[in-house]
């Protein structure tokens, strides 16, 4: 067959868009997976917050197999307004996991967080009424708002952000424990410990809120940010959580539960089975079940109690119906 | 007010090189440095030359400023070096440069594509996105805060030669504050109502706006967000809230004395407060009505 070179070079130059177009395709958008054979959950029954829940988390820790020997532990709660209800991860669970880390063995336990909207960190954390918790000098509270930055290459590439500048305190730390407020929240379905990371990014640098971000996509956002700062154990506020228009405005759902896991992607898909969800119908989770941990309930032992679905669902806002569980679990 | 201990320990703090982070690192924060600068020049105008070279040397080309040292994108924080050179009264043309910069910048959502794609797609946010003002650093929306310090940095410096592009800019800031009240007066970073549900105003958000909106005209929402405000600051236990109120209430011509009083007990000799942002902006509440406001615009 012949072939003239005009219709040479068209075809060579086909074969090499649609070349350029399959790799940006099949490249993988991570280059790290997190994914282990096997993660490990624990749900906690606990009905309300008191002085008792410092010995359950001791318990349900004790399930774990992990080392903070000497470590640096950063806990990042969820503290994002000076407002009441169940806004904020509640600061009986966040001094209760400090001094147990500590008793574990751990040098120092950091508690960072750096408010999205609220500029006045302070104010979140006395209207947390975290204060008391931080008595103890190997507890310190870090405003990551306003920490020392570094600028960090991206271990995923989902946002196209590329790199992002982020705090010292995080990046030095041995340990990241995401203790997120289970809320559903009105852009992304849910918020919990994946989402909760978005704290970690400074405002001195990005703003209040962390608008960027928002910009570059919140699902994609999350999946590269836990992709650059690895989350070793979760411990979610699931006691009184937040139904509805969360994560600031929805109402209190009592649900009773702390969740445990040294998995985020684990801990996340329990915590929606939990509030009546399917985990695959959120993004992230679905996504960040590819390299961030186990999403599938055959890959998640349970260590405690077992996943029992709500007699009712947690309320969404009307674009979120999608998220509900067609099947009990 | 006993200011003396605090500003001691401001001046502690100042980096080797000059400027100030915003708590024990090295990395000098620009948003810490001016406000330290109106500090250290309200008690010691002779330091200008000193404390403002660190600014002077972070400038970029293009006339901006980072939010640190190390950083190379433009931020937020060139209108507030403009007002910390505004106070020095600096003659280098560092301000000229950095005012050019900040009549081209502009929130996102400027772009006609996303003004139509708010307007028409995305509801979620009551605002209306012809009304813009500044981001925090390009390719982000406008929010109130940025807003807020560049309307009060182009009045400052235009105060006595405006031409119209500065005006109308600075009109279509006002504008956008405006928009961005929430119900029952007060600003928070800029979300006002969200799938129809109010959001809480922030005090300091409410402070520095009405800082910017100082000469207005008192309307109804001005006034609203000034009553949110003085309710508010009788219950703040922080000092950086409450260092803004007192700064705010002070040009409305509002009785501050009793929440400087509760700020000096807040701050003590300033040891305790680590954030050196807010140590500084203690101080110049604390000083407030003994110096000249280093956000005071003359309408």
């Amino acid at each position: 067959m012949n072939i003239d070179r005009r219709r040479f070079i068209g075809s060579a130059a086909g074969m090499a868009a649609t070349t350029g177009v399959a790799t940006v395709w099949l490249r993988p958008k991570h280059s790290v997976s997190y994914r282990r054979p096997r993660s490990f959950v624990a749900i906690l029954n606990a009905a309300e917050y008191s002085e008792k829940t410092e010995a359950l988390l001791m318990g349900g820790l004790r399930l774990f197999r992990f080392n903070v020997l000497g470590k640096v532990v950063l806990l990042k709660p969820n503290l994002v307004e000076d407002l009441p209800g169940p806004v904020n991860t509640n600061a009986n669970i966040i001094g209760a996991a400090a001094r147990c880390f500590l008793r574990l063995g751990a040098a120092r336990v950091v508690i960072g967080e750096g408010p999205g909207h609220q500029r006045d960190t302070e104010l979140v954390v006395q209207a947390a009424d975290l204060k008391p918790h931080l008595a103890d000098r190997r507890i310190e509270f870090v405003d990551l708002n306003r920490d020392e930055l570094a600028k960090v290459r991206l271990k995923a590439n989902y946002s196209g952000l590329g790199e992002l500048w982020l705090p010292r305190t995080v990046l030095d730390s041995d340990f990241v424990v995401s203790m997120p407020k289970v809320k559903t929240h009105h852009w992304e379905g849910v918020t919990l410990s994946l989402k909760n990371m978005f704290g970690v990014v400074p405002g001195m640098k990005y703003g209040w809120p962390k608008n960027l971000l928002h910009w570059h996509g919140i699902h994609e956002s999350i999946l590269d940010i836990c992709a650059t700062v690895p989350i070793h154990f979760v411990i979610a506020d699931g006691i009184t959580a937040m139904e509805g228009n969360g994560p600031l405005q929805g109402t209190a759902r009592e649900l009773g539960r702390i969740v445990l896991a040294d998995d985020p992607v684990a801990a996340d898909a329990t915590c929606a089975r939990l509030m009546g969800f399917d985990p695959l119908r959120v993004q992230h989770l679905s996504e960040g079940g590819r390299f961030l941990g186990n999403l599938r309930a055959d890959r998640i032992t349970m260590l405690a109690e077992r996943i029992e679905a709500p007699i009712r669902p947690f309320a969404v806002l009307p674009g979120f119906h999608y998220l509900l569980a067609r099947t009990v679990l | 007010m006993d200011y003396v201990g605090p500003l001691q320990e401001l001046r502690r703090r100042e980096l080797p090189r000059g400027g100030w982070s915003f708590s024990g690192s090295p990395q000098m924060s620009l948003e810490t440095t001016c406000l330290a600068t109106f500090s250290v020049l309200a008690e010691q105008p002779s330091s200008a030359a000193h404390v403002i070279r660190p600014l002077l040397n972070a400038q970029f080309s293009d006339g901006s400023w980072p939010s640190f040292i190390g950083d190379r994108e433009p931020s937020w924080t060139t209108a507030l070096v403009i007002c910390a050179l505004n106070s020095a009264n600096d003659l280098s043309g560092a301000r000229k440069r950095g005012l050019s910069w900040l009549l081209k910048t502009n929130g996102r959502e400027a772009n006609w594509f996303w003004r139509w794609k708010f307007k028409l797609a995305d509801r979620a946010v009551r605002f209306d996105p012809d009304r813009y003002g500044w981001p925090w650093l390009p390719g982000s929306a406008s929010w109130v805060i940025p807003t807020a310090f560049s309307i009060i940095a182009i009045k400052q410096f235009t105060a006595c030669n405006r031409l119209d592009i500065s005006e109308r800019r600075i009109r279509l800031g006002v504008d956008m504050l405006l928009d961005r009240v929430c119900v029952g007066g007060g600003w928070n970073s800029g979300n006002t109502v969200v799938y129809g549900v109010p959001l809480q105003a922030h005090a300091e958000a409410t402070a520095i706006a009405l800082l910017a909106l100082q000469d207005e005209g008192r309307t109804p929402a001005i006034r609203d967000s000034l009553g949110w405000l003085k309710r508010r600051s009788s219950s703040i236990e922080s000092a950086e809230s409450l260092a803004w109120c007192i700064l705010s209430l002070f040009v409305y011509q509002e009785p501050v004395e009793h929440l400087k009083a509760k700020l000096a007990a807040l701050v003590g000799d300033g040891h305790e407060i680590r954030n050196n942002a807010t140590l500084a902006t203690a101080i110049l509440a604390l000083k407030c009505g003994e110096m000249i406001h280093p956000f005071e615009v003359l309408g």
